[in-house]
């Protein structure tokens, strides 16, 4: 098995640089992590196969603590002489950085919830020739319609672990596998996307998704002309998940303490018990929920267990490090890795019944933060913005550069759909459902297609 | 250049021995950076390797990776950190598709099995593009070269003591917290050391090192009562340079301004919203070219070769030569050998010699950013040579070189900008910044903004944002600064390709004006 040879591999790993490390580095404290694993991936465009990649490869990042004194270092020379050289150069580097007052002695043996779900060794066995096959079949369907298709299959297999000299000890193996295409009209005037990324490859349905990307293709084509304005707006997940990140990235307990971030209170201190939404609005964290499968511990060892950040609509935590849990006299929760915004009783019909005028919007593209003390992010739709009139989808409209903030979107949600959905992109891992939201600014309009 | 070494490469393995014959003493002197003679044994039985397995090109990257961070937030160290990568990647073509992998075992038998497995994957595409009847990869006939190159530098950074760059940093944040108001200041530097070997059957054997550096820091001043912060980064620009770029830099000197600006923005008046004249400074101006030039002269987006990712583009091949994309004033050029430039090195990841050429000449479209694959699609018979990978394990593909903007004819200074204007702002430094994936509606923030009325700078405000479509926002450009206000600005991590790779750039401009430019209010609070 693919996963136990990985778990051998990393347990001697760990144990090799931890004992070379005490012996060159006597007195130090060691903190080891391993991310080792094989990676490969497809990308097709203008409806042919264009590049590809395959590596397997071990990283060890170490981090030593002299007193009040640390370093880290990392590097991907596991032979002896790769062990060593690493261990120096961490070494140099940790005895001449200045005291940190933030440092936090290493934790002590920690015992980590199970995960389930997050391997697969199907997923650990796929090559070149599966992924070229799923893409063969995209393209040909492209082609029975007459449209370019684009995309990238992705998939992976790996292990995370720590280990520690205070005799911390960590395995968390994990699969991927990642599937998005984007098929367009070739006179450039449609284009529909869609994606789906799973931990269990036989999960994934290129086929059904690129039916879905060619159908918003066919379906977009010569956009009306929709002005700027706010509007109520259907968000598929993906544009759920891309604007609910930003939300996540501002949940930690020390920037809202600080007075720096949106869960600031005026005058002092955070906004832990908030009302921001109502009351079908509900945020967690849980890595061992078989529908967001995450690694178990934080980077320092920390266990990581189910946490509500918003619960029915009320802010119920932040998240707290080891360093400002201690100082604030609260729990250490570790930074979340993974997200869910729990779904609701809706179908995705459902969330169209009652739309007077609005617009249904597939995913969102170049967002950035304008205004932190808001969460007021920029950005664009892309691949399928259709207007809805009387409850019903009626015609293909421009794309739009949205201003809006996650808050708002959730504030203004009366409609979730029961089905959540895992959604590609960068940062944690997110499920989340469609939903309904009003009162969404659409600032300006774009002539993208 | 050398032709025993072509016809080692050309041949592999046999020719071991004629190297050997060379001398590498020679050799050594040639190359400069030689590192470890046991790498061209693994070039040649990769490259062997590959052909054997049925390759009809291939070429092999050693890269070597290094990444130092020093992160410091007012009185204390963040993090230490020295990162090093270090792989080989053989790219292959069989078929007529492209095959990859990499491994982070640099060893010459491993590289073998590497170069058959990346054989491997391009037949399986091959299978797929052939049933298909899709057109074979060609590359243009560039000349192979045999070469060094190196970042010319004084002081590696690398070798600067640790102990030397904290005490910098901390001074800064010191300098920078001393200003009432200012309760955060967070400084750091980066270096990147890029270390590689490439070889290629055609015979190119290139060894080059690249070294970047990236300074900065950000002060936070914050309003306890109001709840309200405002952020002041420093703007001096990340460079490919040695350490004597930040000895010469005024960071330590500036802190207490940067502080001072902080507090400033925090009791700033808020923009009115509406068209205004713009004037935009060069640490500004850079990402605006970046966005709005940069990317949609790229030719795989203008083909559609990243509608799944990163986008297509308004400048596709049909307006080449056409459209007008700026006021007939400007000119713009892409260059990979602009001293200092982050972009810049001497031979490109598909082995091609760097050059510069237009992209816009007197306010027409005339040139895009090419690969050897690439530059056959619009009937050229060279590459631009503007292929690169990230690392070691990363698939080379096109990249944007240094994109600039040519001073204008007159030497006409900031100050002269700022007097021949009646009503605008200026804005200073890269703040939020985002585009659409055809590159038409686009909306940036920046660091500092000031009123102009008038002629002069009145006062300072907050919350500012211009939003415009790219064509109509350069063709509304009608002044630009000369010569001496030239400053090249850049950026570390440019994202483009799936799985997702960052490049280094930098964009040289002069302080420019636009005229009645959409200017939005950033400032959500105000309607809540």
């Amino acid at each position: 098995m693919e996963r136990e040879r990985q778990k051998q591999k990393a347990e001697a790993l760990l144990g090799r640089v931890l004992e070379l490390g005490q012996k060159m580095l006597p007195g130090a404290e060691l903190l080891a992590a391993v991310n080792s694993g094989r990676s490969a991936n497809t990308r097709f465009a203008c409806s042919e196969i264009t590049s590809t990649g395959d590596v397997e490869e071990v990283q060890l990042r170490l981090h030593a603590y002299f007193g009040r004194r640390h370093a880290s270092t990392e590097g991907n020379q596991t032979d002896d002489a790769g062990l060593r050289a690493l261990i120096q150069r961490v070494g140099q580097l940790g005895r001449i950085a200045p005291e940190d007052p933030e440092h936090v002695p290493l934790l002590s043996p920690q015992r980590y919830a199970a995960v389930t779900g997050a391997y697969d060794e199907a997923t650990a066995r796929l090559g070149a020739k599966e992924r070229a096959a799923a893409i063969a079949s995209t393209i040909a369907q492209g082609d029975e319609q007459k449209l370019q298709v684009a995309g990238f299959y992705q998939h992976r297999s790996g292990l995370s672990a720590l280990g520690s000299s205070s005799g911390l000890r960590a395995f968390h193996p994990s699969t991927e596998a990642q599937f998005t295409t984007t098929a367009r009209t070739p006179d450039g005037s449609g284009s529909g996307w869609a994606g789906a990324v799973a931990s269990h490859s036989g999960e994934l349905d290129p086929a059904a998704l690129a039916r879905v990307a060619i159908d918003k293709a066919v379906r977009s084509r010569r956009p009306q002309r929709l002005e700027a304005g706010r509007y109520t707006v259907i968000l598929e997940p993906a544009a759920v998940a891309e604007l609910l990140g930003f939300l996540l990235r501002a949940l930690e307990a020390r920037t809202a303490d600080e007075g720096r971030s949106f869960f600031s209170r005026p005058g002092g201190g955070n906004r832990i018990g908030d009302k921001l939404a109502g009351e079908g609005i509900t945020l967690v964290s849980d890595p061992t929920d078989p529908a967001t499968p995450g690694t178990p511990f934080g980077e320092d060892g920390l266990p990581l267990r189910r946490r509500v950040f918003l619960d029915k609509g009320v802010v119920s935590s932040l998240w707290y490090s080891r360093y400002w849990a201690q100082k604030q006299g609260k729990e250490a929760t570790g930074r979340p890795g993974v997200a869910q915004l729990l779904g609701g009783q809706a179908s995705e019909a459902d969330l169209l019944r009652g739309v007077k005028r609005g617009v249904l919007i597939t995913r969102f593209w170049y967002t950035r933060w304008l205004d932190p003390q808001s969460i007021l992010i920029t950005g664009l739709t892309r691949d399928g913005v259709f207007l809805i009139e009387d409850g019903q989808v009626t015609a293909p409209v421009n794309n739009f550069r949205f201003n809006e903030s996650p808050v708002n979107m959730l504030k203004n949600a009366d409609a979730l759909t029961a089905r959540t959905v895992r959604t590609p992109g960068f940062g944690p891992l997110m499920r989340v459902p469609a939903l309904r939201t009003h009162d969404f600014l659409l600032a300006s309009v774009s002539d993208a297609v | 250049m050398n032709l025993t070494r072509r016809q080692f490469l050309y041949t592999g393995a046999l020719a071991l021995t004629a190297l050997d014959q060379v001398g590498r003493e020679r050799l050594g002197q040639a190359r400069g950076l030689l590192t470890d003679p046991l790498l061209d044994e693994l070039v040649g039985r990769a490259l062997a390797a590959a052909k054997k397995a049925g390759a009809s090109y291939a070429d092999i990257r050693v890269v070597r990776r290094r990444y130092e961070s020093i992160a410091t937030r007012e009185d204390r160290i963040r993090a230490v950190e020295l990162n090093e990568s270090y792989g080989l990647g053989i790219r292959v073509i069989a078929g007529g598709a492209w095959g990859f992998a990499a491994s982070s075992q640099v060893q010459a038998a491993e590289a073998e099995r590497i170069a058959v497995r990346a054989v491997e994957i391009a037949q399986a595409n091959a299978q797929v593009n052939t049933q298909l009847k899709r057109r074979p990869v060609v590359l243009t006939p560039d000349p192979p070269q045999v070469d060094v190159w190196q970042t010319p530098l004084q002081k590696d950074p690398f070798k600067i003591p640790l102990e030397d760059k904290a005490e910098l940093l901390l001074s800064i944040n010191r300098e920078a917290t001393k200003v009432p108001g200012v309760k955060f200041c967070t400084a750091q530097i980066t270096v990147i050391g890029e270390w590689k070997l490439f070889a290629s059957t055609d015979g190119a054997y290139l060894e080059q090192s690249v070294t970047r550096l990236g300074p900065g820091y950000s002060a936070t001043a914050v309003n306890a009562q109001t709840g309200e912060f405002e952020s002041r980064s420093h703007e001096l620009p990340p460079m490919q340079a040695g350490w004597e770029y930040v000895e010469q830099a005024p960071l330590l000197k500036d802190a207490r301004r940067i502080g001072e600006e902080a507090v400033q923005k925090l009791s700033a008046p808020s923009v009115d919203a509406g068209p205004r004249d713009l004037i935009l400074s060069p640490s500004n101006l850079y990402l605006t070219i970046h966005e709005s030039i940069g990317h949609p002269t790229e030719l795989d987006r203008a083909l559609g070769y990243e509608a799944n990712f990163a986008g297509t583009s308004y400048a596709t091949p049909d307006k080449l030569g056409k459209l007008r994309l700026t006021a007939p004033e400007l000119s713009v050029y892409a260059d990979k050998t602009t001293p200092g430039g982050l972009a810049s090195c001497g031979y490109d990841d598909d082995g091609v010699k760097t050059q510069r050429w237009d992209l816009v000449r007197d306010g027409v479209f005339v040139g895009y950013q090419t690969t050897r694959e690439q530059a056959g699609w619009i009937g050229e018979t060279s590459s631009r040579g503007t292929s690169y990978a990230e690392d070691y394990k990363s698939f080379p593909f096109q990249r944007m070189p240094n994109v600039s903007l040519q001073p204008g004819k007159k030497e006409l200074s900031l100050e002269d900008l700022i007097a021949a204007t009646d009503d605008g702002i200026y804005v200073s430094g890269a703040g939020s910044w985002s585009i659409d994936h055809q590159r038409y509606n686009f909306q940036f923030g920046g660091q500092m903004f000031y009123e102009i009325k008038k002629g002069r700078v009145q006062r300072a405000l907050r919350d500012v944002a211009y939003q415009a479509n790219s064509v109509q926002f350069w063709n509304a450009c009608d002044l630009v600064g000369g010569a001496r206000s030239w400053q090249l600005h850049g950026s570390l991590n440019d994202g483009k390709g799936e799985p997702s790779q960052s490049n280094a750039v930098s964009h040289g401009c002069p302080p420019a004006r636009f005229r009645k430019i959409n200017i939005l209010n950033t400032n959500a609070r105000r309607r809540a």
